[in-house]
């Protein structure tokens, strides 16, 4: 009889215990992630650094109804698109294995685009005398959002917003040249040290 | 001599409720010191409601073209107002070339801009709250003049 007491004590607590982490985890708010941008100018001792909380740009974007942003959406003309078929390209990507897309070796010019453990990577490599090196590279999931729309000449830069807030800590853009450095992007820090 | 007792403990209690409905929603600080030979010290504390009360006195014909102006903007700035009161405190901008150094931070309810060159160094803090009342009565003069 004790032992049956003892138990059903133990068991109680164990209970307790887990509803406990289940009320503290569903309590605990989604982490922010905040999306940065840092420029050093080097050769001018200048230095710029914008932080923005992912979540005010995902509720700002779809109040903005002007030019070619309306609700979110990007609209844009077929022009850019330069008759290529993005969707279609996108998903042969998608459904790719990791592989090197594009590779081209260039005198002055190195491009190279891939995809790797789910993103797409873009890399350039200016081999002039000011030199610049560009790397690019974006979680799919967030080129999947951004392409998500129904209409064939809209991006939707609002789920790809909420997309990037999902995907993690990552670096999207970096640009350096001879004297100077651009570095984009996200993580859960509000500072940009 | 007990009533005075009683008219002065009303009196020293409304005024105390006053001036804490006054600074309710803040102060609104700000301070400029000039770094010239005669340097200048400029430091205004106020409570920021007074700024939305005081926006009822300027006439609407006044702010017609900013409220035109503002009003297709207005959901974008309750949205980022809205946000920037909800989230952390946080360095929106901070811009640093030689001679200068500007920051903009959110401060606890707050909007901090600093900025700092070779000239003067200027602070001015406002709670998001009384930018927003102030904002919104900037976009309700609009209607004001079209009516």
């Amino acid at each position: 009889m004790q032992k049956a007491m003892r138990a059903i004590g133990v068991c109680c607590a164990l209970a307790l215990t887990m509803s406990n982490f289940a009320v503290t985890a569903m309590a605990a708010p989604a982490t922010e992630h905040y999306l940065h941008v840092k420029v050093d100018d080097a050769s001018k001792g200048e230095s710029v650094n914008v932080n923005l909380p992912l979540s005010m740009a995902a509720a700002i974007l779809p109040t903005v109804n002007k030019g070619t942003l309306h609700n979110g959406h990007v609209t844009i003309g077929e022009a850019d698109f330069n008759g290529v078929d993005v969707r279609a390209l996108l998903d042969a990507i998608r459904t790719a294995p990791d592989n090197e897309f594009v590779t081209v070796k260039e005198k002055d010019q190195d491009v190279r685009v891939a995809k790797s453990n789910g993103n797409l990577i873009v890399h350039v490599l200016d081999k002039s005398k000011d030199g610049e090196k560009v790397d690019v590279t974006i979680p799919m999931k967030v080129v999947d959002a951004l392409f998500s729309t129904v209409k064939d000449n809209e991006l939707d830069v609002a789920a790809a917003i909420r997309a990037l807030s999902d995907a993690g800590d990552a670096v999207l853009v970096t640009v350096q040249d001879a004297t100077e450095h651009v570095r984009i992007w996200i993580d859960s820090h509000s500072t940009s040290e | 001599m007990v009533l005075l007792g009683k008219v002065a403990l009303g009196i020293a209690g409304t005024a105390l409720a006053g001036v804490g409905l006054i600074c309710s929603e803040g102060m609104i600080e700000v301070n400029v010191v000039e770094k010239q030979p005669e340097a200048h010290h400029v430091y205004v504390l106020a409570p920021a409601m007074l700024v939305p009360i005081g926006m009822h006195f300027v006439p609407s014909r006044k702010l017609g073209r900013a409220a035109t102006e503002i009003q297709p903007w207005m959901p974008t700035i309750r949205a980022a107002l809205e946000q920037l009161r909800a989230g952390d405190d946080i360095t929106l901008v901070d811009v640093r070339e030689p001679g200068q150094h500007v920051l903009v931070t959110k401060d606890g309810g707050s909007v901090v801009v600093d900025v700092a060159d070779k000239d003067e160094t200027v602070h001015v803090s406002a709670p998001i709250r009384a930018i927003e009342s102030t904002i919104e009565q900037v976009a309700a003069a609009s209607a004001d003049t079209h009516d």
